[in-house]
């Protein structure tokens, strides 16, 4: 720990160095900033900011990723919006920082923690295997499950023992969102985590290796209320352990809302006619006619019905007999 | 034999009556609570670096001293005064804020100070539910055990929204009030909001000169007139270039009976501009501004940012009673009835009494001028009051009152959404301030210094002089009483007797209860009991007696038989 702590002091210090070199060379070039706007023109025009493309949908490259480097898609800046534009005057500039190996940050937060790309865990003789995997993270993946408000598109991985993955995170809304896993060796991973974190719509990539126990992490976003409103998911390696509870579409709340039934107004049904042939229309429509259930009542049916009729028979005997 | 079993237990009857007779002449005792038995927290939170009260250079930004018990950390000043882009990796990790949270650029005019402004903001719920387990999550205490459900804006941070994995509790830039933002006049600032919250929400800039529509966004707030509601994963920019100085504010407009009460509130101060004017572009937790406009520097010794709000507890409740938004929703849009509450929590940034003593006092010395903006984000009328000091209303709402005009007083009343902006003059002339020492500074509508009605607590501040202040800033106060038991959660749940130690004796304490038996004293006690020991004795001796020949059989069948289970074990 203590190791670690001075690793990272010594990386920040280079930083901190470096960083200082930067804002100092652009303060010398501040003068050519000195952009024409005069300070006492403040009419409403000039509210109208030089900005004219202000296009929400960011066209950002998702599919070109460096996956040996750092690991964040150095961004088009050209499809950026007008604040995005204001950073790049930034002393930080397009740079990244490496605080340590296993911690990297951009200029707008995209953040590595816990990279790991070849360290073996100490239960691994060697990698299994190597993967990639993409998870998306957002508003939309959520929609398949009422009640949730954010979610991964997949929330959950099975991979084998010693696996090394590299993981694409791709944030498809417009704000921060993470990937973080928990419950790792801290021998390896700082805090016993590895996390990836990016502001949408953007990709961040990062590898790790799992250890060879089987084992079930949670992942999850630390952001307030993401995770209990459907941001969560579970890595599980080889057997894996116990499911976690919660997981949107896996498992169920530990503490789950009660659902009353609310009296709200309904379109009223009475003059309307053919209501009956609607309805069964709509029902016809709305009931796949192959459902499962379907198919289950057929095979009890078909089960029954020789029961039943040799119930009949045995009381026609009966009958006979008296 | 029945009747002399009636007899007997007449004459119990008899004693016992004589005996409580005797006793209630006697009442009982004062308890007193033991401080081993209350959960007890320390005054100041041990784990804030003594240095960061000190002034300091960092990043080249001069930062003020702030002798209080929980300073700004001085990291954040520095990182909200240069801009998250012009600061060392190290000084941002120090912050937790994300590195595009403050993006400073361009001296438009060349006055020596950047006047593109961006702040990102993001929504935060703080003391949530969790599908998981019972408790609240990120936890922010108001007072001690006092944990409302609440919503932010706070600035965009990096990583967790806790301390750390174990810990619960929320990081620090996760807190009430939503931070004051300081811009320069002329100014070309964006706010954007990442909406990171599972509810819609917008931005009103309240008194803020902003257009009402820029690029063709709404960007005044209201989802009726100007703009649609910013969705959760939504993010939206607010665009303005204030002409005019002042005290404003900027609050949520979906909902805003409720969500602005939630805490979406904070205040946004438009300074003059000057040349060199490195403005702290947010102060986190408002109080001490340790890095001041240039303006105020000239004319003032202190600046102090207050924002006085008021929470109605069932309606923080909500969040906290159910996972699913959807049933939050029907609560708070279609259940909640705002006509029909009460006010419970009265808070000074963010914090009640005890806790406004940890980073709220208007810390002041003789002959001072100082600068309070104060803002009344609550649903009703405050009545500010100074102890010893009479103090000048300058501005009211961000706009200068007639000098000759001004009104110097010791109540100031502000309507909900109010500024004003007060001149505290320490000046020992009998007007101004009567002496130096630590005189509250506290809402005089009684209820709001009271938390949930237990007081003290609510919005209690005071104006203390720094000579009256120990090294962690709390009032030394040789003569008062001892502030411990207000850090306790059992004084706010009403299960501590907070007169008990006024006096020896525990006079005014809480007395002990007592049911019939424990009504008489203990010798009459022991009596009585020995006397039903003695009858319960006797009445076995007689019936032993009456019946012997019975119980001499009972007694040898039960020795045969065990006898009998011995041998049958032996010969097996």
């Amino acid at each position: 720990m203590n190791k670690n702590l001075s690793v990272l002091f010594a990386a920040i210090l280079l930083v901190t160095v470096q960083a200082h070199a930067e804002t100092k060379a652009d303060a010398e070039d501040h003068s050519d900033h000195n952009i024409d706007h005069s300070m006492h023109n403040m009419d409403h025009s000039e509210h109208d900011m030089d900005h004219s493309t202000h296009d929400m949908s960011h066209d950002h490259d998702m599919s070109h990723h460096d996956g040996d480097d750092h690991g964040i898609d150095d961004p088009d800046h050209a499809g950026h919006d007008a604040e995005e534009d204001h950073a790049d005057h930034s002393a930080h500039g397009h740079g990244h920082h490496h605080m340590d190996d296993s911690h990297i940050m951009d200029h707008e937060g995209g953040m590595i923690m816990g990279q790991n790309k070849d360290k073996l865990p100490s239960s691994c003789d060697s990698i299994s295997e190597e993967i990639e995997i993409t998870v998306h993270a957002g508003k939309k993946h959520a929609q398949e499950f009422p009640g949730t408000t954010f979610a991964f598109d997949q929330r959950e991985w099975r991979v084998k023992p010693c696996t090394k993955i590299t993981w694409h995170f791709v944030n498809d809304d417009e704000v921060r969102h993470q990937f973080m896993m928990h419950g790792l060796p801290r021998y390896l991973y700082q805090n016993g985590m590895f996390h990836l974190e990016v502001t949408g719509p953007k990709k961040i990539s990062g590898t790790m290796i799992v250890p060879a126990s089987d084992e079930t992490y949670l992942v999850h976003c630390d952001i307030s209320q993401h995770m209990e409103k459907g941001m969560k998911g579970q890595l599980v390696v080889g057997n894996g352990g116990e499911d976690l509870p919660s997981i949107p579409g896996f498992t169920p709340y530990t503490f789950p809302d009660t659902y009353p039934h609310e009296d709200l107004p309904q379109v009223s049904d009475k003059d309307n006619e053919d209501t009956i042939i609607e309805q069964v229309a709509d029902f016809l429509d709305s009931t796949p006619f192959l459902s499962g259930m379907l198919i289950i009542g057929l095979l009890l049916g078909a089960l029954i019905a020789p029961l039943i009729s040799r119930i009949m028979a045995l009381r026609k005997k009966d009958e006979i007999a008296e | 034999m029945p009747i002399k079993i009636l007899t007997t237990v007449l004459a119990y009857l008899c004693i016992a009556c004589m005996a409580t007779a005797q006793a209630s002449l006697k009442l009982p005792k004062t308890i007193k609570v033991d401080p081993e038995a209350l959960t007890s927290e320390p005054m100041c939170d041990p784990k804030i670096p003594a240095s960061w009260r000190e002034a300091q250079v960092i990043e080249g930004v001069q930062i003020r001293e702030s002798q209080r018990c929980s300073p700004d950390n001085p990291y954040l000043i520095a990182a909200a005064v240069k801009g998250t882009n012009n600061i060392s990796m190290g000084t941002l990790m120090e912050t937790a804020l994300s590195p595009d949270t403050i993006i400073k650029t361009d001296d438009m005019d060349g006055d020596g100070d950047p006047d593109r402004i961006i702040i990102k903001l993001e929504v935060m719920e703080l003391n949530g539910p969790s599908p998981d387990f019972e408790g609240l999550i990120p936890t922010f205490d108001i007072a001690p055990g006092i944990q409302p459900g609440a919503w932010v804006f706070a600035p965009k941070t990096s990583g967790m929204s806790t301390e750390n994995f174990e810990s619960v509790r929320a990081n620090a830039l996760l807190r009430l009030p939503s931070p004051v933002i300081r811009v320069e006049q002329g100014d070309i600032v964006q706010i954007v909001l990442e909406n990171t919250h599972y509810f819609p929400h917008t931005i009103h800039l309240h008194g803020v000169d902003h257009p009402f529509s820029h690029h063709g966004y709404g960007n005044d707030g209201p989802t009726q007139t100007s703009e649609m509601h910013l969705m959760p994963g939504e993010k939206r920019i607010y665009e303005f270039q204030a002409r005019q100085t002042g005290t404003m504010f900027y609050h949520c407009h979906v909902q805003t009976h409720t969500h602005l009460a939630m805490g979406l509130v904070g205040m946004i101060i438009v300074e003059e501009n000057r040349p060199n004017n490195w403005l702290q572009t947010l102060n986190v937790g408002a109080g001490d501004v340790r890095h001041p406009s240039v303006a105020i520097q000239e004319e003032f010794d202190h600046e102090y940012d207050l924002h006085y709000h008021a929470m109605d507890k069932e309606l923080h409740e909500i969040i906290q009673k159910y996972n699913d938004p959807r049933l939050i929703a029907r609560d708070m849009n279609r259940r909640y009835d705002l006509t029909d509450s009460t006010e419970d929590y009265f808070t000074l940034n963010g914090l009640s009494f005890p806790y406004t003593l940890r980073e709220s006092m208007i810390v002041v010395e003789p002959d001072q001028k100082v600068k309070l903006r104060v803002l009344n984000s609550g649903g009703e009328l405050l009545a500010l009051h100074s102890h010893g000091h009479k103090a000048t209303i300058t501005h009211y709402d961000g706009i200068e009152h007639n000098p000759i005009a001004q009104i110097t007083r010791d109540v100031f009343d502000l309507a909900p959404a109010q500024r004003v902006d007060l001149t505290l003059n320490t000046t020992n002339d009998g007007l101004h301030s009567y002496d130096a020492g630590v005189w509250l500074f506290h809402d005089h509508r009684e209820k709001g210094i009271t938390t949930d009605g237990m007081s003290e607590g609510g919005s209690i501040s005071a104006i203390a002089y720094k000579s009256f202040l120990n090294e962690i800033g709390f009032p030394t106060g040789t003569h008062a009483e001892s502030l411990d038991s207000y850090f306790t959660k059992e004084f706010y749940q009403r299960k501590l007797p907070i007169w008990q130690d006024l006096d020896e004796v525990g006079s005014l304490g809480a007395p002990a209860g007592r049911s019939r038996i424990d009504s008489i004293d203990p010798e009459t006690r022991t009596d009585i009991f020995n006397l039903i020991y003695g009858l319960l004795a006797g009445l076995i001796l007689y019936l032993l007696f009456v019946k012997r020949q019975q119980a001499i059989q009972i007694v040898l069948s039960m020795t045969a038989k065990l006898k009998g289970s011995k041998g049958s074990a032996n010969n097996e």
